[in-house]
């Protein structure tokens, strides 16, 4: 399938290429694109993930007859169906209306936008924040709009330094920006819950594209206005 | 504290015994039927009880060797869980994901395999301390039994201790085990402060839990028409 072709890009993506080998249409943050045709849950999956988590729970030794575990499997495949969502919405849906020709080529930023994810290896949530900024090049976009990229791709099985790239990337191709600079902050309860228990430990990613990668007195502008 | 020492006097006839008279009668009125068992149990009203085990006498639900044993058809399970999300469990991020999702829940869930006798037992002293103590801030990592996703919080613990007290960190052991389970907030409340109860017999336990649900944090409990459990405070008070 297309899609698994693309998302199989995904993760061999290398990290040198320059802004504008990234603006293709079917590119890297475009991997949703077939699952646009899947707009409402496939009802076959839905009963097939309800087995799953039924033997699951069996196999963890618990009694899937008792009163609380009655529906939880119904309503575990539905909450994951719903973590994962981002994989049936695409950024054109989003962005497309909210693209504004604007004479304004001084720094853009929102930063604080709340992240919740989960993660591909363990199927555990991480969450915690993340900070665009770009540099526009004659097109602004709704503020909002960046907080939805952030929602599309972060609702799905995700490795954080995937995710950080995915979004500067979807910016990158939907305003052709100087530049475009993306952090993003997050616990990951794999870390936390289980594993090694850290619990204060938090992962920092960045994706920094164009005149913020080149440009070191750009990018230490984005850092030092984050983090007033 | 001279409120407490009052009020022990007052509720002291004699034996040690005595002073948890209330909570004996309430927790002997109280049945709790098997975990395991396939009949539900019901109370005076006709309301079926959930299975709450009593937790002082629960045998170990699993082993080990149940987890080994057990691991393949979970891993094929949650094989099933990422294609039917529309993911391809063949590359290379998700290519073990399946043994390693499965080994995470069984983590989550291992306070199925420890019983409370086998970390208690030592750690009990005769002690003449009839002041409260108090250990706060225990995190608490558990996962919600309705939708299998985990709730976080801290654990604060106290009691009265009635010339029996308990090693403090006995105490964040207690709440590992009654929360590394498929639990309910309300459940596991109580379940610390019944397992504090029966194993000391003090004059009074409190527990208070504040937790964080993230099926709430990710937005999905608005959306759903289940029951809600607000991420606010629950607590369990036993006092004669």
């Amino acid at each position: 399938m297309q899609c698994h072709k693309a998302t199989a890009e995904v993760n061999g993506l290398c990290n040198m290429k320059k802004v504008a080998d990234l603006c293709s249409v079917n590119g890297f943050s475009e991997a949703a694109l077939d699952k646009k045709k899947h707009n409402k849950p496939d009802e076959v999956a839905l009963s097939a993930m309800e087995e799953a988590y039924s033997t699951i729970l069996r196999g963890l030794g618990e009694n899937t007859e008792r009163q609380g575990l009655k529906s939880t499997p119904g309503r575990a495949a539905r909450a994951m169906q719903f973590f994962t969502k981002g994989y049936r919405e695409t950024v054109q849906d989003v962005l497309n209306d909210a693209v504004f020709d604007e004479d304004h080529d001084e720094m853009v930023i929102v930063k604080d936008i709340e992240m919740f994810s989960l993660c591909e290896h363990h199927l555990v949530p991480f969450f915690g924040k993340v900070h665009i900024g770009y540099l526009p090049n004659q097109k602004i976009v709704g503020l909002s709009k960046l907080a939805r990229v952030v929602e599309i791709y972060s609702r799905r099985l995700q490795v954080q330094e995937r995710l950080t790239k995915q979004i500067a990337i979807a910016i990158v191709e939907a305003l052709k920006p100087a530049g475009v600079a993306v952090i993003v902050e997050a616990e990951h309860m794999c870390m936390v819950m289980r594993g090694v228990q850290k619990k204060n430990s938090r992962t920092i990613t960045s994706a920094m594209l164009g005149v913020f990668r080149e440009d070191p007195k750009t990018r230490e502008e984005f850092l030092s206005l984050i983090k007033s | 504290m001279e409120r407490t020492k009052a009020n022990l006097s007052d509720n002291l006839t004699g034996t040690p015994q005595t002073a948890n008279r209330h909570l004996e009668e309430r927790l002997a009125t109280t049945k709790y039927p098997a975990r395991t068992g396939s009949s539900q149990g019901v109370c005076e009203n006709g309301i079926p009880l959930s299975t709450v085990p009593d937790s002082w006498k629960e045998e170990r639900t699993r082993s080990l060797e149940d987890n080994e044993m057990s691991l393949p058809s979970l891993a094929a399970a949650y094989t099933t869980i990422l294609r039917g999300l529309g993911e391809d469990p063949e590359r290379q991020g998700l290519l073990k994901t399946p043994w390693r999702a499965a080994t995470a829940m069984q983590y989550f869930t291992k306070g199925y395999q420890e019983k409370i006798t086998d970390v208690l037992n030592d750690a009990i002293f005769d002690e003449d301390h009839d002041e409260m103590v108090i250990v706060k801030d225990i995190d608490m990592f558990s996962m919600c039994e309705h939708h299998l996703v985990p709730f976080i919080g801290k654990v604060h613990i106290g009691y009265l201790p009635n010339k029996r007290v308990l090693g403090l960190s006995k105490l964040a052991r207690i709440v590992e085990i009654y929360s590394r389970r498929l639990q309910v907030q309300e459940r596991l409340t109580k379940q610390i402060a019944v397992a504090i109860t029966e194993a000391l017999k003090p004059a009074g336990v409190g527990v208070v839990i504040e937790a964080t649900y993230l099926s709430h944090v990710y937005g999905y409990a608005w959306s759903s028409e289940d029951e809600q459990q607000d991420s606010d405070q629950h607590n369990a008070w036993s006092v004669p």
